[in-house]
């Protein structure tokens, strides 16, 4: 708290200095000479002088000018070891007394602040940036209405230093990605506009029934065949059967087909060869049956399959009504439902992807069934390449089916008893994707039509209003291309293509009007960069309004039309793309588990692991809790599944939810989450280095420097080696002269976790020995395993989280690296928020009202 | 043989106009103009791919002899066995590899790995996620591609895409798409040498005004940009630029006229019913790709794994109803003698087919066709669904630097290859293997330098193969 008050301070007297218009300010030299250069002198120097230059310091040749001087990031990296109190080290002859490291701190916050301002006002900024690839995909269903992903095909984009993804130096274009854009910008409007009439739909109506009565069938018709067969045998009808009865035998743990009446029951079939199954559209719809006693039982975990043959339509929505309950109610928990789109042309080859967004709960109660309904946009989901060249039942199968599967992690058993099918489903003719671009009141004058419809569209494309040359320039196209093309549709494809493929649509954020260097954002740019930051995608109707109205850039207005922005669901993608660039956790995708230490781990284990700081990070945002939550809370947000890996009690369901903890540091924040400790390990063991590394990165905004080349490896061959402890052989490294002074900055942070293994998992022991989680930091304070730690962070380390929280939101709300020049303006949103009581809504509302974020 | 005059002064206007384009070297054009080009330097690949593995008996085994698939002995000291012997004549213009496969699928049933033969990437089994990467011969092609009107000429006998680890393709975009395979020789030949139809000149219009038309918009945004952000936007500029190239070339292709070839020895209508002649076309239609210079790049994937689809017919031309059955029935009487037969006749076919590049000169170019085309003939499985060892012979190429004439041996510890024969059921394929091979990608990486393409590295690669 000391620093904080010192850091504050100095930032209110500076700003002052720095207000006055005309008056540059001057680099405070002759203090420095006075109260600073003594104390580095007698302190420092021994270590970071003539003599030595430890970790490649010499202090005593520094140039204290820091607004015109070339040493602004050593004078940064004493202030943070000094504020920090990690120099001098504790077993250093030379100590700071209390007021010279006042003294230092204090001059030295103060040049920054100034130095800063001044280098931000003489440096050009710029977040003007291609969108990222997911703001691709979800501009253009915001602006289209359509659910399709048209990014999949993009390359993946680099993370930037800070591990964003949206950071203006890191998006490139290239001959390549252009042409994608251009591709999928065609195939994006020819999806969005229809032509002709209403196409008639295809049904399915199935019900358990007849389901079920089609595997007896099946198996009856085996049993005549082997009848006739054995009847020059010797052996049995049994002994002929027994096989084939064990595949159809009711197994209670299997999917199986059951009468609730009479418990009569079969287990359900497919089979990829043959079509057998395959069940064949309508063109009328089926009338709905009443409930039925025939159903289907998917227990936890078990998935149903309904072969589908190869009736469906290539394009259009295909909507699916599942009328199921709950089999019985005897557990808290309620069944989940997730649906799977697939075909299996050959028997080495099967394509099974996941569709209709997150699981349903199932929380019919039994015997009351009720529909679910799921819509697939057909053209979006891999089809099977077979169809409409072979036939169904023929090898290639151009079959199709879809997979139901009861995801609970706990064992409960759905029901389901009939299930509707309709492709394409259609709420209106044209649809509404269609009638957003050609509205209504077409009139005889294709030209003036044209016009209408391109203004309208590129207005909202390129958010902000469009000059009359603009659309002139996009008419002369369309008359080109109009005696070229069929039809007038045709031609507006491809002009409005063409708007969806410029540089004014897909280049994010200037507003095309004339003007350089620093200048405040106009309104529509101010929409932009608020909805980018928010929603990752463009602003909306109302946002456009305010905009056009100039009302946006008023404080009051933009507060709150940013609370409106985090209270609408599309703001679960800030917290999700985030979440997920600011902890770095695409390493988490990639991670394989040893199959050794842990066998198959559950894939709803990792599916939850990764949903764990998303959600947490959601929570906090819907509740301004303050960011020090992320080091310690003393509640997690987990689902059953994850609480079973916890070891908390009373958690039913795999929807995230608030769970108190009790007052034992283990969980709770970010640092025992165990997906974040997975991610940090290498699969099979714990990575306390990787921890480290991550922690300082991530959390700290403290990147420990690379590695020095010719690193010497630890020689695993050697078996004195062998025998030691992670912990031993991590010191025996340590103890190298060329590897001590990194490593002692990284390693005491990392041993700190070691209670937990690569699955993020509580131990005690390993192999057999007690776990020694205690280590001594650089300036010998001690940490003491996981509780240690988060006491150590909370008591010392408040202000340096809050200051890399605001770093790293601010860079990626404005979508590109910060530099020195922005620091004065991250520390006055740090003293601010520190001031307010650390609320992470908090945090957004003072970078959206902040000069870094309004100006260009 | 007439002088096509339009041709000459496209050329001329070009240069004139200060467009670097590269234009086709035509036969007629080539022929005229010798006395003052000097010779052509073409660089050509193409790939073969053979499902279902070869024979490999046990060196116990009767048949070993005879019909294992791979030569006895090593280096320039080496014999075919009668599955290989009708390539003897061809014997100094190629080497036969053995130990090397691609490590990211060694434990994946053979039968789902034809995706990744040409690109070494980690499709996985069953019902991992599926994501494969871009191939050799389109790494070639975006090299070579320029110089030509087909980028690369991508053929299957079974055609389209198939679906994932039951690829019906060898070739992979950038993005690791597959590029759907033609297999109807009508087709292909129509593609190659019959003028192409209204649509793609509608669409090549299309493109060139919509072109301009975002040419203009980048200008205008670029006036209001800082200099900084200039710099960012000039990469979108390039890219328009780079398009416009493609368009120009591709357009100015349309008006080229085709290269007139000699039907009289294509059955344009032969299915692979009538397999000889089916396969005989398809090389056939790759010599007059080649020939013409309508592309440099070629893949056929020969079948597709596991004999599901038109290509199991192949093994009717000698006698035997379907292919794949004759890889699992390697136990029965006669059993890898049968097999062989079929490896035999696929062999005797790709000689046929390397024997012509070596018999016709080098169109305005030096030494014959041969000398100045790789070809990569091989299957991502050697014994039964086994996905290591992968049965390899590349050929031709002196002109690039290959050197051949031998039987490289790779990896450490199964020099005979004991560890990976005698395999009839799926715990083979299954089992540890307790010795050392090296990737496939090291020989990719290898032809691709030798192809004068810069790259580091490619699917996976560990290094170069300094012998080849």
């Amino acid at each position: 708290m000391r620093i904080f008050a010192t850091l504050l301070f100095a930032f209110l007297s500076n700003l002052a200095l720095v207000a006055k218009p005309g008056d540059v300010p001057k680099a405070k030299l002759a203090a420095f000479r006075t109260r600073v250069e003594p104390v580095l002198k007698r302190v420092c120097v021994v270590c970071h002088g003539p003599e030595k230059q430890k970790g490649k310091l010499r202090i005593d040749t520094l140039d204290p000018d820091l607004q015109k001087g070339k040493d602004v990031s050593w004078w940064l990296e004493v202030f943070d070891v000094i504020s920090n109190s990690e120099m001098p080290p504790e077993d250093a002859e030379a100590q700071l007394t209390d007021s010279e490291k006042v003294q230092v701190v204090d001059w030295l916050s103060g040049e920054i602040q100034v130095a800063s301002q001044v280098r931000r006002s003489e440096q050009g900024h710029t977040s003007f940036r291609r969108m990222t690839r997911y703001e691709y995909k979800y501009a253009l269903q915001d602006l289209l209405g359509l659910p399709h992903d048209f990014s999949r095909d993009l390359p993946p984009e680099t993370s930037s230093v800070d591990g964003f993804k949206n950071s203006s130096e890191m998006l490139q274009m290239t001959a390549v990605q252009f042409a994608e854009y251009r591709g999928q910008a065609r195939r994006a409007l020819e999806l969005a506009t229809v032509r002709g009439e209403r196409p008639a739909p295809v049904y399915y109506g199935i019900s358990m029934k007849a389901a079920s009565a089609k595997v007896d069938a099946t198996y009856a018709a085996f049993v005549e065949k082997k009848k006739k067969q054995i009847k020059n045998s010797v052996i049995t009808l049994d002994e002929a059967l027994k096989k084939q009865a064990a595949k159809y035998a009711l197994k209670l743990g299997s999917a199986h087909f059951k009468n609730l009446i009479t418990d009569h029951g079969v287990r359900t079939h497919w089979s990829y060869g043959g079509a057998k199954y395959a069940w064949k559209p309508t063109r009328e719809r089926p009338e709905v049956p009443a409930i039925l006693d025939d159903v289907v039982v998917i227990p936890a975990n078990q998935k149903f399959i309904i072969d589908l043959g190869d009736g469906l339509p290539d394009t259009g929505n295909m909507r699916v009504r599942i009328r199921a309950a709950r089999l019985n109610d005897e557990s808290k928990h309620l069944p989940t439902l997730r649906m799977y789109f697939g075909n299996q042309p050959s028997n080495d080859s099967r394509l099974v992807v996941k569709v209709g967004g997150p699981d349903v709960t199932i929380d019919s109660p039994p015997g009351k069934p009720r529909f679910y309904q799921w819509d697939v946009p057909l053209a979006d989901t891999p089809r099977n390449a077979f169809r409409g060249i072979y036939k169904l039942g023929q090898t290639p199968n151009p079959g199709e089916f879809l997979s139901l599967r009861n995801t609970s992690s706990t064992p409960v058993s759905l029901v389901i008893d009939y299930l509707e099918i309709i492709a394409p489903a259609l709420d209106q003719w044209p649809p509404a994707s269609h009638t957003r671009i050609f509205h209504e009141g077409r009139t005889e004058d294709e030209k003036a039509y044209a016009r209408e419809v391109l203004s309208r569209f590129m207005e909202r494309a390129w958010r902000r209003p469009v000059s009359e040359a603009e659309v002139s320039q996009k008419m002369a196209l369309f008359s080109k291309l109009r005696p070229q093309c069929e039809d007038f549709q045709e031609a507006m494809v491809e002009v409005l293509a063409s708007v969806i493929s410029s540089p004014k649509y897909l280049y994010l954020v200037r507003d095309g009007k004339e003007g350089k260097g620093a200048s405040r954002l106009s309104d529509f740019e101010l929409a932009t960069r608020l909805s980018f930051f928010l929603w990752s995608s463009q602003p909306d109707e109302e946002l456009m309004g305010l905009a056009k109205q100039g009302k946006l850039s008023d404080a009051k207005v933009l507060q709150e039309q940013t609370k409106r922005l985090l209270s609408d669901p599309k703001s679960q993608r800030f917290a999700r793309h985030f979440t997920r660039q600011w902890l770095g956790m695409e390493e988490l995708d990639f991670l394989k588990f040893d199959s050794n230490a842990y066998g198959n781990v559950d894939p709803l284990l990792v599916e939850s692991m990764k949903q764990e700081p998303v959600a947490l990070f959601a929570e906090m945002l819907r509740h301004n809790r303050p960011v020090m939550d992320f080091l310690h809370s003393d509640y997690a947000l987990v689902n059953a599944r994850l609480a079973g890996h916890y070891g908390l009690p009373e958690v039913f369901g795999d929807q995230m939810r608030k769970v108190k903890l009790s007052p034992e540091m283990k969980r709770g924040g970010l640092l025992g989450q165990a997906g974040l400790l997975a991610m940090n390990s290498n699969g099979k063991d714990s990575n306390p280095l990787k921890r480290g590394i991550w922690m300082l990165e991530n959390l700290l905004n403290d990147p420990p420097p690379p590695p020095p080349p010719a690193v010497p490896e630890i020689d695993l061959a050697d078996p004195e080696i062998l025998k030691l402890t992670l912990k031993q052989r991590m010191e025996d490294h340590r103890d190298d002269p060329a590897c001590f002074s990194c490593h002692s900055k990284i390693d005491p942070w990392g041993i700190a976790f070691e209670n937990f293994d690569a699955l993020g998992q509580w131990r005690d022991q390993i192999g057999g020995k007690p776990v020694d989680a205690a280590s001594v930091l650089f300036n010998k304070d001690e940490l003491h395993g996981m509780k240690g730690l988060k006491d150590y962070l909370l008591a010392n380390r408040q202000d340096q989280f809050a200051r890399a929280m605001a770093h790293k939101m601010a860079g990626y709300a404005l979508g590109r690296p910060l530099t020195f020049g922005d620091r004065a303006q991250v520390d006055r949103i740090t003293a601010d928020l520190r001031k307010s009581g650390d609320g992470l809504a908090d945090l957004l509302f003072l970078i959206v009202k902040s000069d870094l974020f309004q100006l260009n | 043989m007439n002088m096509n005059l339009s041709s000459l002064d496209r050329r001329k206007f070009l240069r004139g106009a200060g467009v670097a384009l590269a234009l086709p070297c035509l036969e007629t054009f080539a022929d005229s103009a010798r006395a003052a080009v000097k010779p052509v330097q073409r660089k050509r690949l193409a790939c073969f791919y053979l499902p279902d593995g070869v024979p490999m008996p046990l060196e116990k085994d009767p048949s070993f002899k005879d019909w294992s698939w791979f030569p006895h002995g090593r280096g320039k000291d080496f014999t075919f066995t009668k599955c290989m012997e009708t390539l003897e004549p061809l014997r100094k213009e190629l080497t036969v590899f053995s130990g090397l496969s691609h490590p990211a699928v060694r434990h994946v049933h053979g039968h789902r790995n034809a995706d990744q033969f040409l690109t070494g990437a980690d499709t996985g089994a069953m019902d991992d996620h599926y994501q494969n990467s871009i191939s050799l011969d389109q790494v070639f092609a975006a090299h070579a591609g320029e110089h030509t009107r087909h980028d690369s000429l991508v053929m299957s006998t079974d055609g389209g895409t198939g679906s994932p680890r039951g690829a019906h393709t060898l070739s992979y975009n950038a993005q690791g798409r597959p590029i759907p395979a033609e297999h109807k020789p009508k087709r292909i030949f129509d593609m190659l040498f019959v003028k192409s139809g209204p649509d793609a000149a509608h669409r090549l219009a299309l493109s060139q005004s919509a072109l301009d038309d975002l040419m203009e918009d980048a200008n205008s945004l670029n006036r209001s940009l800082s200099k900084h952000d200039q710099e960012t936007l000039a990469d979108y500029l390039q890219s328009v630029r780079d398009t416009e190239v493609k368009v120009e070339k591709a357009k100015r292709w349309l008006n080229i006229p085709m290269p007139r070839v000699d039907t009289d020895l294509l059955k344009l209508d032969v299915t692979p019913d009538d397999s000889r002649n089916f396969l005989r076309t398809m090389y056939e239609l790759i010599y007059l790709a080649f020939k013409t210079d309508t592309t440099r790049t070629a893949t056929y994937q020969l079948g597709r794994e596991n004999g599901v689809g038109i290509s199991d017919y192949l093994a009717r031309a000698v006698g035997y109803k379907t292919a794949h059955n004759l890889s699992h029935e390697t136990k029965k009487p006669d059993g890898y003698k049968n097999f062989g037969t079929y490896c035999r006749f696929i062999n005797e076919e790709l000689g046929r087919f390397a024997s012509r590049l070596k018999a016709t000169p080098e169109p305005g170019g030096e030494g014959n066709m041969l000398d100045n085309t790789a070809l990569l003939f091989g299957s991502a499985s050697s014994a039964f669904h086994l996905s290591r060892n992968y049965p390899l012979i590349l050929m031709g190429g002196r002109n690039m630097g290959f050197k051949h004439g031998r039987y490289l041996k790779y990896g450490q510890g199964n020099e005979k290859h004991q560890a990976t024969s005698g395999i009839s059921s799926d715990s083979g394929w299954r089992a540890e293997m307790d010795y050392t091979e090296l990737p496939l990608s090291n020989l990719y990486l290898t032809m691709l330098h030798k192809f004068g393409v810069e790259t580091e590295s490619f699917g996976g690669s560990t290094g170069t193969l300094s012998e080849v």
